[in-house]
């Protein structure tokens, strides 16, 4: 017990350097590329004067020294405040207006985890039986078949998925919604909506909106975790304690329910561990393509900027690398407990083979 | 010698390199594969010209009559009208080309509003998806080779913050490194390129891809590195003097071909799907250049303009054309990756 406690505090401490990390790593290339925040303040296209720029980021604060600004960003964080966003700021009468960034973080924040979850589990069910059936078998038409759906998962870019999808379930047959995110509690209109208006949600409404997010979002992956799973299984099928669960009159589901596939799911832990940072980058696509305003959506809008101000918003850039890092910490977080409890073995020891399988361009 | 030996008949030993080519072509999945990546360079780099040639126009020119009233564009195997200008009646309403008009050939039909010819700019996007492959591979292995050596060979301060800055960069998604630094470098890097033959935005998409893909290959290389340097050939040259930097040179280098190789041939495919997934997000090569990613980007629309381009007129054609391209390049690739891995290394299947 002490073992595992000790194992996760290395992995607590681990996780936030990370964090640490990836923040300043953001923080110095920000800094570094010559930023203009001043001008959030003024929009007005590419012409702005020299007085309009300090002004603005006097404004904004961003004219501070940036030690003492950097110092504030962490002090803030550690109170739960994520501060104000840059854009959208608006100057009238003197006084700036700039709005809050968690009431627009936490909901793109849900309509993230949504797809990552249900699409992880999603491709975890189904990858566990193609794989079991395509490793028990090397050879057959079975594992042939799967095998090259597998090629072909892994070398599909999630967009291409997606585009296919709507395109062909959403516009031609019209079964599922095109695109969109509904929320799983249904919101009564506000006030100022014409009558008769209702807005999108409910439990049916949210999965039918979310069906095919989570295929394009699984088909990636199981296609990685069917290949993996296949190679362990054949892997372990003629090893000793397979032949013995045999001998002793197992049966053939048995066996592979209690003595191939956990020695699988080792390797699927591991990879699921390593996949995170990945899965983020897959639901830039997801979200991409089904008009969902989700974390890495808004990650995106965040760098390229304001259209108009044509500057990055830094505030947001880093309550969203923030908030993104913190998934990926806890996210290993819990897979390394998982570990510890799943393998008795591990302790203090590193997880075997940390080397990260690449697919479909997306990392 | 005994006469057995000196009866026998002297063959020469045939090399490794023979052996594992060998194995290689002897796989019916490694020729096929090379086969259909041979056919994909084939068609990108001569394709574009030869089709030019035959059908009479470019893939840059654009024919107003390509599309209809409605600017829907022209299906599979249509002759269009070469009008270079839309004749209007007196209220604007568009008229009909004149009856006697010449009219060329559009094998896949046209791109969209535009009105230019879809085939050769599927057939040029390869071109310079391809590119942006192999330059964005041969970058990062540049990077990687010589800091993986380092790693590897010497250990101790050095590896420790290398590989601590890999682990840090590989937990976080790539795509938004990637797009902060494109964004930020596109005014002064995107001009660069050399006329058709390597298009402008190429050398900085890839550039890019190749600078922050590194980090796969450099921990490859530090890993083959580590299990490397206390073998005995190392420790032999070791002992006769040689310097380091000539044990990794001489010595190690040779082996870490083979799996440059196996690693090259699947970061080609990656690299060209990052160019995708940055061109549809709108980042990386200017959309009016083709490439499979902007032909793919027209249809899904980019940050800058949500929404498919052109309003819409584009059908799922306009999506299956490059698809179908870059899954054959990228299956095959891949393919070709691990027929290289079976043929070098036989006894890990």
């Amino acid at each position: 017990m002490k073992r595992i406690a000790l194992f996760l505090a290395r992995r607590i401490a681990g996780g936030a350097l990370t964090l640490w990390a990836i923040v300043t790593l953001t923080w110095l290339m920000y800094w570094s590329i010559s930023p203009q925040p001043g001008r959030f303040v003024y929009p007005v296209g590419i012409k702005i004067t020299d007085f309009q720029l300090s002004d603005g980021a006097h404004r904004l604060g961003a004219d501070r020294p940036k030690l003492t600004q950097y110092g504030d960003w962490w002090w803030h964080l550690l109170h739960g405040n994520f501060g104000h966003q840059w854009s959208s700021a608006s100057l009238s009468h003197n006084v700036l207006t700039t709005f809050p960034i968690a009431p627009t973080l936490y909901p793109s924040l849900r309509e993230t985890l949504c797809i990552l979850i249900g699409g992880a589990l999603l491709a975890v069910l189904i990858s566990v039986p193609l794989g079991a059936i395509s490793g028990r078998r090397v050879g057959s038409v079975a594992d042939r078949l799967i095998s090259l759906g597998a090629l072909i998962g892994v070398c599909t870019h999630p967009i291409v998925t997606g585009k296919l999808l709507t395109q062909w379930f959403g516009i031609d047959l019209k079964w599922l919604p095109a695109g969109g995110y509904c929320t799983f509690v249904k919101h009564p209109t506000p006030a100022g909506y014409p009558p008769g208006y209702e807005l999108c949600g409910g439990p049916v409404a949210w999965t039918t909106h979310l069906i095919m997010p989570w295929f394009t979002f699984a088909f990636l992956f199981l296609a990685l975790y069917t290949r993996m799973i296949r190679a362990s299984v054949a892997e372990s099928i003629h090893e000793d304690y397979v032949r013995t669960a045999r001998a002793k009159g197992a049966r053939e589901r048995r066996v592979m329910a209690r003595h191939v596939l956990p020695n699988a799911s080792l390797r699927v832990l591991t990879m699921v561990g390593m996949d995170i940072g990945t899965a983020l980058g897959v639901a830039v696509f997801v979200e991409f393509v089904y008009g969902f305003s989700g974390l890495a959506r808004l990650a995106i809008n965040a760098m390229t900027g304001d259209p108009i101000a044509s500057a990055t918003d830094l505030p947001m850039l880093l309550a969203v690398v923030t908030v993104i890092a913190l998934i990926v910490v806890i996210g290993n977080l819990i897979v390394d407990t998982l570990y510890a409890v799943v393998d008795p073995r591990t302790g203090a020891a590193d997880r075997p083979g940390r080397t990260k399988e690449i697919a479909a361009g997306v990392m | 010698m005994t006469a057995v030996e000196r009866d026998a008949p002297r063959v020469a030993p045939r090399a490794a390199w023979r052996l594992t080519l060998g194995r290689f072509l002897s796989e019916r999945a490694a020729v096929a594969s090379l086969a259909a990546f041979a056919l994909v360079l084939f068609a990108s780099f001569a394709g574009g010209p030869i089709v030019s040639a035959i059908v009479g126009h470019n893939g840059f020119e654009q024919f107003p009559y390509a599309t209809n009233a409605n600017l829907d564009p022209a299906g599979v195997w249509s002759h269009v009208p070469t009008t270079t200008q839309v004749r209007l009646d007196e209220y604007g309403a568009v008229l009909p080309p004149p009856k006697d008009a010449s009219r060329t050939l559009m094998v896949l039909g046209a791109d969209g509003p535009l009105g230019r010819d879809e085939f050769i700019r599927v057939l040029d996007g390869g071109k310079a998806s391809i590119e942006v492959g192999v330059f964005a591979v041969l970058i990062s292995a540049l990077i990687a080779v010589p800091l993986g050596c380092l790693a590897g060979f010497y250990g101790g301060k050095v590896d420790a913050v290398i590989s601590r800055l890999t682990e840090w960069v590989m937990a976080f998604p790539l795509i938004f490194f990637l797009v902060f630094a494109t964004v930020h470098l596109t005014p002064t890097l995107r001009p660069i390129g050399w006329g058709h033959h390597i298009p402008a935005g190429v050398p900085m998409v890839a550039l890019l891809i190749g600078v922050f893909t590194s980090f796969y290959p450099l921990r490859l290389v530090r890993a083959q590195l580590f299990t490397m340097r206390n073998a005995e050939f190392v420790d032999s040259s070791r002992m006769v003097g040689a310097s380091g930097l000539r044990i990794i040179r001489k010595d190690l280098l040779p082996h870490l071909l083979p799996t440059l190789l196996v690693w090259g041939a699947v970061a080609v495919a990656t690299d060209m799907l990052l160019e995708v997934g940055l061109s549809v997000i709108g980042v990386g090569v200017q959309s009016s250049t083709a490439t499979w990613g902007t032909l793919l980007a027209q249809t899904t629309g980019t940050i800058y303009n949500a929404g498919p381009g052109g309003g819409g007129h584009h059908t799922t054609w306009h999506t299956v054309w490059p698809t179908i391209a870059i899954l054959v390049s990228v299956v095959s690739l891949n393919q070709l990756s691990e027929s290289f891995r079976r043929a070098i290394e036989p006894w890990r299947r």
